[in-house]
Order: structure tokens, then sequence, then C-alpha cells
């Protein structure tokens, strides 16, 4: 009985402990100090600005691995067992360095000006739901943004509203196929290899085409969604990117 | 008689199956594949000629064995006397019977937590001399094992992978020697290549890639610059056994794409380098790329040719280099004799008659990013070539994409990446493509392309079928006219394929073997 006191009193302690780590080097000087050796050492897999890539994006302030100051300072120095994240050869000073400069991605994502109230409003008035779905309710030919705010920042989803066609991720690329008997049949691109492609059509069917069976077939690489420039005022605007920025999980938010 | 005496030999078990004459003999031994490239000419060529074009279309399934890994599996099989070894990464060896695919046994190598390796945790292959297999470990060891059991023998350290090294090259055995490279030119290793007695371990010669102040080449590194300078010999080489000579690529200097700190050509570097097999000692260079910029690593197979060149029987190598062009060189000296691009390249106007490209201006990474192609991962890359001696070509798999080149600030600590920014290797919206490519080796030119939609990691091999076997990232794998590249059969084996087929015959009849995604693949013909 005694024992398992002192084994509470132990893991109380440790707990204490883990909580109380909190990094001591978030100057600004530390932050630009922190990129130049997330440029390094991290870049290759999680992107140039923690974007993602082979890595997952740690822009959003989500870690699959913990997210308190402890665990980030743990899983840079030593890597993630069962994972390709490797540790880095660093003094604790460098490695929190990195850790400041990921925490800054965050706080640049913090929620912008706007009513996302008002702007959830817009979102249900001026016909975003035809398309796009949030929690289940919308359309499903553009993206699902439930969770939309955490992984895109304010800036690039104004733009995504005003010019759609400045970057289109390629499963919303538009495919074309015209077959022998001159029929054609278009749809979102799915997957495409060599001799293949996948795609689903307007009306929601799923197409699975043998290149050779085709006449001819081409990729339209701009976006389907009109642009929202001239159709929703200023005020309009800053509250829907509003309202989309709010879109996060709460399992992402501290 | 003789027939009857081959028919015996092939029931017979065979002790102390890997002689050095069989090593140099290889080729005349179809029905094994007993080092990485079939061959120490490094030609991926096998005489095996009971898959045709005519039957290629009927291969079927004969057996799949899955490793229990997650990391990208760039393995070539060996296959000697009815056993099939292999690494599986990170740095585990398999045992396997080549007819059936069932296991004899596994080495499992318990790794430290932290090791940093640039591109994975990954490993090419084994190599074998009598009854002892040899790997590379990405803890920088190389290990010797039993055949027979798996056991270790000896365990040696290369090198210290707290400081960026690991081996993830197949060892090449010459005579009793192991020669294994090193990886890590994307952490400021100064690169080598080591030499090995097979019985004990013992090193005998270290060829060091990048030479020290006073030593010839020394002048080509600023500063202090050399005790950084990478040239890693991360992918095996091949041997010239009537020169005695050990040919075998370097890969880039460091810091890959900032070479403010290494002014000079950074010898040795991106080049092929030929050495005395006995010592060591480096007989010629050829250097593709001087102060590379772009990590064009000259980590290719080197293929070694004997054929007229201008009317006079020459001794030869073939080299398509990642910088996008076909290269042919003198293998008693060195000397250049042909450079021909083999793909899309903005970065050079050609090659000059020494062998030095004539850069085009204005293609060095820079800090808002400069377009290049070819991309960082080249117009080619580690993945083997092959040269077929019935059609007389060169085959090899090619990408035809671009990066966004970055340069940045670089800082060297050991251990760490030392790489000068990070480009951008694929444009989202513009990937790139791929092909296999059929290429006259006495012009550059390209014969007959295979269009593939995604850039192919893997090697190819030929046969006396005058098959070309190769697969893609997509996860097919595809049998190719020789002649025509016209496509004759192909699978989806629905992982990556990241590794080189081989082929050799099981119960008398040949099949082929490929790594894909996890798992070990072997095609036969129906009976």
């Amino acid at each position: 009985m005694r024992a398992l006191l002192l084994l509470i009193a132990a893991a109380t302690l440790a707990a204490q402990q883990r909580e109380e780590v909190r990094n001591p080097r978030t100057s600004p000087a530390d932050v630009a100090a922190g990129a130049k050796t997330f440029r390094s050492h991290c870049s290759p897999c999680h992107g140039y600005d923690a974007e993602g890539g082979l890595g997952p994006r740690l822009a959003g302030g989500h870690f699959y691995h913990g997210s308190s100051d402890a665990d980030l300072l743990n899983n840079i120095s030593n890597g993630i067992p069962g994972t390709v994240m490797p540790g880095l050869f660093y003094s604790e000073d460098r490695i929190w360095q990195v850790v400041a400069y990921i925490r800054s991605l965050r706080a640049s994502q913090l929620q912008p000006a706007g009513d996302p109230v008002s702007g959830r409003a817009v979102f249900r008035s001026k016909g975003c739901m035809q398309c796009h779905r949030v929690s289940g309710e919308g359309g499903r030919f553009g993206p699902d943004l439930t969770f939309i705010g955490e992984s895109r920042a304010p800036g690039y989803l104004r733009q995504s509203i005003v010019d759609p066609s400045a970057e289109v991720q390629p499963q919303y690329w538009v495919i074309t196929c015209r077959y022998p008997s001159g029929e054609t049949s278009a749809g979102f691109l799915m997957n495409e290899d060599t001799y293949t492609i996948q795609f689903i059509d307007m009306e929601g069917k799923l197409h699975s085409v043998a290149k050779s069976d085709l006449k001819e077939f081409h990729t339209e690489k701009t976006s389907k969604m009109p642009s929202y420039k001239d159709k929703l005022t200023p005020p309009q605007l800053d509250d829907l990117v509003a309202y989309l920025s709010s879109l996060r999980s709460k399992a992402g938010m501290e | 008689m003789i027939r009857f005496l081959c028919v015996l030999a092939s029931l017979l078990p065979v002790a102390a199956q890997v002689t050095p004459e069989r090593l140099l003999n290889a080729d005349k031994d179809p029905a094994n594949w007993i080092t990485y490239s079939g061959s120490y000419r490094g030609w991926r060529y096998s005489g095996l000629d009971q898959i045709t074009r005519a039957n290629a279309s009927k291969l079927k399934l004969k057996w799949v064995y899955q490793m229990p890994t997650t990391h990208t599996v760039e393995t070539t099989p060996l296959v000697v006397d009815g056993v099939m070894y292999f690494s599986e990464p990170p740095s585990n060896v398999v045992a396997l019977d080549a007819a059936t695919g069932r296991q004899y046994w596994r080495y499992h190598r318990e790794l430290p937590n932290r090791i940093n390796t640039c591109c994975g945790q990954v490993n090419r292959g084994v190599a074998i001399l009598g009854d002892r297999l040899f790997v590379g470990t990405v803890d920088a060891h190389l290990v010797s094992l039993d055949a027979k059991t798996g056991a270790v023998l000896w365990d040696v350290p290369v090198a210290d992978y707290r400081t960026g090294h690991s081996v993830t090259v197949a060892p090449l055995v010459v005579k009793d020697m192991v020669i294994c490279g090193i990886s890590g030119g994307e952490y400021g290793i100064r690169g080598f290549l080591d030499a090995y007695d097979a019985a004990t371990g013992k090193r005998r010669w270290r060829f060091w890639t990048v030479p020290e102040p006073g030593q010839k080449g020394g002048e080509s590194w600023s500063g202090e610059s050399w005790k950084t300078g990478g040239a890693p010999t991360w992918v095996t080489g091949s041997y010239d056994a009537q020169q005695n000579l050990i040919i075998w690529g370097t890969g880039n200097p460091s810091p890959d794409w900032n070479g403010d700190s290494r002014l000079g050509d950074n010898l040795y570097s991106d080049s092929a380098i030929a050495l005395d097999a006995d010592t060591g000692k480096l007989k010629w260079h050829f250097q593709f790329v001087p102060h590379d910029l772009h990590d064009w690593d000259a980590v290719q197979v080197p293929v070694l040719v004997d054929d007229e060149w201008q009317g006079r029987p020459r001794k030869l190598v073939y080299w398509a280099h990642r910088d996008a062009f076909f290269y042919v060189l003198d293998r008693e000296t060195g000397q250049f004799l042909l450079g021909k691009a083999f793909a899309k390249q903005t970065w050079a106007k050609g090659i000059d008659d020494k062998g030095r490209p004539v850069r085009l201006p204005n293609i060095d990474p820079s800090p808002e990013g400069t377009i290049i192609w070819p991309g960082v991962q080249g117009a080619t890359n580690w993945y083997s070539p092959s040269y077929n001696p019935l059609t007389k070509l060169f085959y090899l798999s090619v990408w035809e994409n671009r990066s966004i080149y970055r340069k940045g600030e670089q800082e060297y600590s050991p251990g760490n990446r030392y790489i000068g920014s990070v480009p951008l290797i694929d444009l989202p919206e513009d990937p790139g493509h791929g092909a296999i490519r059929a290429l006259n080796p006495k012009t550059g030119e390209a014969v007959w392309s295979y269009p593939l939609h995604t850039k192919p990691w893997a090697g190819v091999l030929t046969t006396a079928g005058k098959l070309v076997f190769g697969g893609s990232d997509e996860g097919y794998l595809f049998a190719l006219d020789a002649e025509s590249g016209k496509e004759v059969w192909r699978q989806l084996l629905g992982g990556v394929i990241r590794a080189g087929p081989m082929t050799y015959q099981s119960g008398g009849r040949q099949v082929v073997s490929v790594a894909a995604g996890s798992a070990i693949f072997t095609f036969e013909l129906p009976e």
C-alpha cells in the first residue's frame, strides 16, 4: 500500500514536471534561428513552410504524437519510434528554437478579423453549400471544409474565394474522356497511371477506364468554382474567411 | 557426357558454393544470380532465353514473400543453387527456398533509435563468397553471415552512424575482399570506398573520395571544406578483372545546394573512379559534374563493354548520369569519348571535348529558387541500367522533370543534415513523367522510348529472350520487346517498385523476381 502511494506520488510529480516544461527559447531571434534549422533538417519531409509532404503538416498546431512543449522536444530530439521521423543530433537549446518556430506558425494562423457568425450566414446564403460540405451538410463537388481552418491559413482561404484557379489540388482537376463512339464523359480526376484513369463524374458516378479504350482525353487544371470577387462585399468576404478559419478540429486546439 | 554432368551438378547440393572463379564467370551461369548486377560488368543481363517475346504474355505468379517492414524495399535478390538471399530494410537479411518462397532463416539487426539517413532506411542487397554473405547496415556496419544459418560470423564498424554515415549499398565481392561503399552525402561525411578481408572483416584498404590538402585533387576544395565534402559511394560498382580495376561512382559534394564553402571542382565527387583492386590506389577518374550544385550524384552502375569504338576495339564504360547526359569513357584511361543528352535538360550547352560540361548562365540554386531540368533526383538515378549484348543497346529508366533549386545557408554540425536549403522536387501542377528508354551507345541517340505517366524508381533487366523487364511507382511490372520497346506483358503488383528485377532458373525453368511494395514477387511460365 505504501509502495502504491509512493508510486502515485511519483507519477503525480512526473506529470507535474511534464506540465511545467516550457520552452525557454521563444524570442523572435530564437524563432528565426529555429526556422533556419527547420529548413535544413525538417523541410525535406515536412515542407519548406511546414505545409507537409512525406511527413505531416506542422503549421496547423495539430501533432499526432503529443502537442506539449515536452512532447515536441522529445520527438524532435529522439525521433518517433515506428515512423521514419529521425532524431536530431543538436543541443536542447537548438531544438527549443525549432519548437519556437513551429509554434510561431500556429500563431500566424490565429483567427482573422471578421465575424464568424455572420460568415456562416454568408456561406449558407451565397451558394457555397451547393458544392462544399461542412460537418456532413452540403454538396460533394468541392473540398469538404469541416476542418479547413486547421489546414489552410486565412490568406489562402481568401485567395481561394476570389481566385479559385490560383491553386487547384489535383483531385479537383477535371478530366474529359472521348470514346471512339464520339461519346464523352467528364469528372474530377481521382487517380491516373500509365494505362488507366479513375474519376467521379458530375452525377457522382465512379468511372475507371483504360486509356487504350479512349479516342482521346485531356485534363483541365483550372477550378470549376466561380470567383466570388464581385459577388461579396469586403465585409462579407472578411466574415466568410473568419468563418472558414474557425472550422477546426477540437483535438488540435490548446 | 558433359550434359549428363551438368544435370548431375544441378541436382547435387554444392558446398562452399561461390568461389571467386564462379563470380568471374557469373554470366556463364545464368541459372543463378550471384552478384548485384548479375555479373561484374554491370549489365543486369541474363543469358536465359526460356521467357521470350512470344510467351512472356503467359507469365503468372509463382510465389510472394511478404516482409514485415514499413521501409522502402530496394533490394536485388541473389540466387545461389536454389537459395534466394536478399536484404530486408532497414538491415535484415532473409534466405528462402527460391522454388517456393518459404523461409530458411532471417537475420534481424537491432538498431539504435537515432539513425539519420537522407532518404529512408533502405538497403540494396547482399553479396556472397563461399558460404558467407555480406550486408551493410544503416548503423554503418558491415556484417558477415553464415549463408546456411544466418549466424553472424563477423560484424565490423565501417564508420560512425552518429556522424551521418550509413551503409545502404549492396557490397561487391572481388577476389577474397568485400568492397563496401558509404552513404551520407546529405550529412557532410567525407566519402570513401573500403575493401575488407572476407574471412576476418579486417580492412585491407580505404580510398578517400575526397583528398586532403597536399594530395592530388586536394586543391579542388577551398579551406577546410574537404573534411565535410561528401562524395559518398552508395551504389554498387563494377569490376574489370582483366585490368584488375574496380570502377565505382561517387555522389554529390556536401553541402548539396550551396557551394560557397567548397570552391573548386570538388574532386572526386560526382565522378567515376577506377581503383586498383589490390591496393585501392586511384588509376583514373572522370568527373561528370565539377563543383556540382544540383545533387547530381554519379551513383550509377558502371556498364563495362568491350566493343569497337570508331573503328578500333576498345574497353569502354557506358554511363547514363543523373545530369541527363549519356557518357562513354575509355576504361583504360578514363578518357571522355561521348556525352549526349538522353532527357530534357536546361543546364548545359553540351559537353566539351575533354568531357567538361559547358554550363548555361543562371543555373545555380538561388534563394528565390531556380527552375532547372533535370530535377534534383536527376534524369536517372541509382536504379540499374542494363546492356544487352544481342541488341547492343543500353536500357534505362528515365525521368523527364524539373525542380526549383533553392539555395540557403548551411552550417555543419555532426550527424545533422548539411545540404544548404531544400529544393522543391515536384511542382504540384507539373510533376513530370518517366520512360523506359533504349539508347544506341555508339551515338547516345534514343532508339525507342516506352512512356510512363509517373517517374520510375525501378531498375531494368534484359535477357537473351530479347526482353526488357522494368517497373514503375504505379506498381506495374512489365516486359518489353528489347528491339522495339513494344509492351508484351504487364502485371499490377499493387505497391511501388523501387528495385531492380532479376532472373534465375528454378527446377530448370526461368523465373523473374522483383521487389514491389514490401514483398518479393516471382513469376514463371505455365508448365
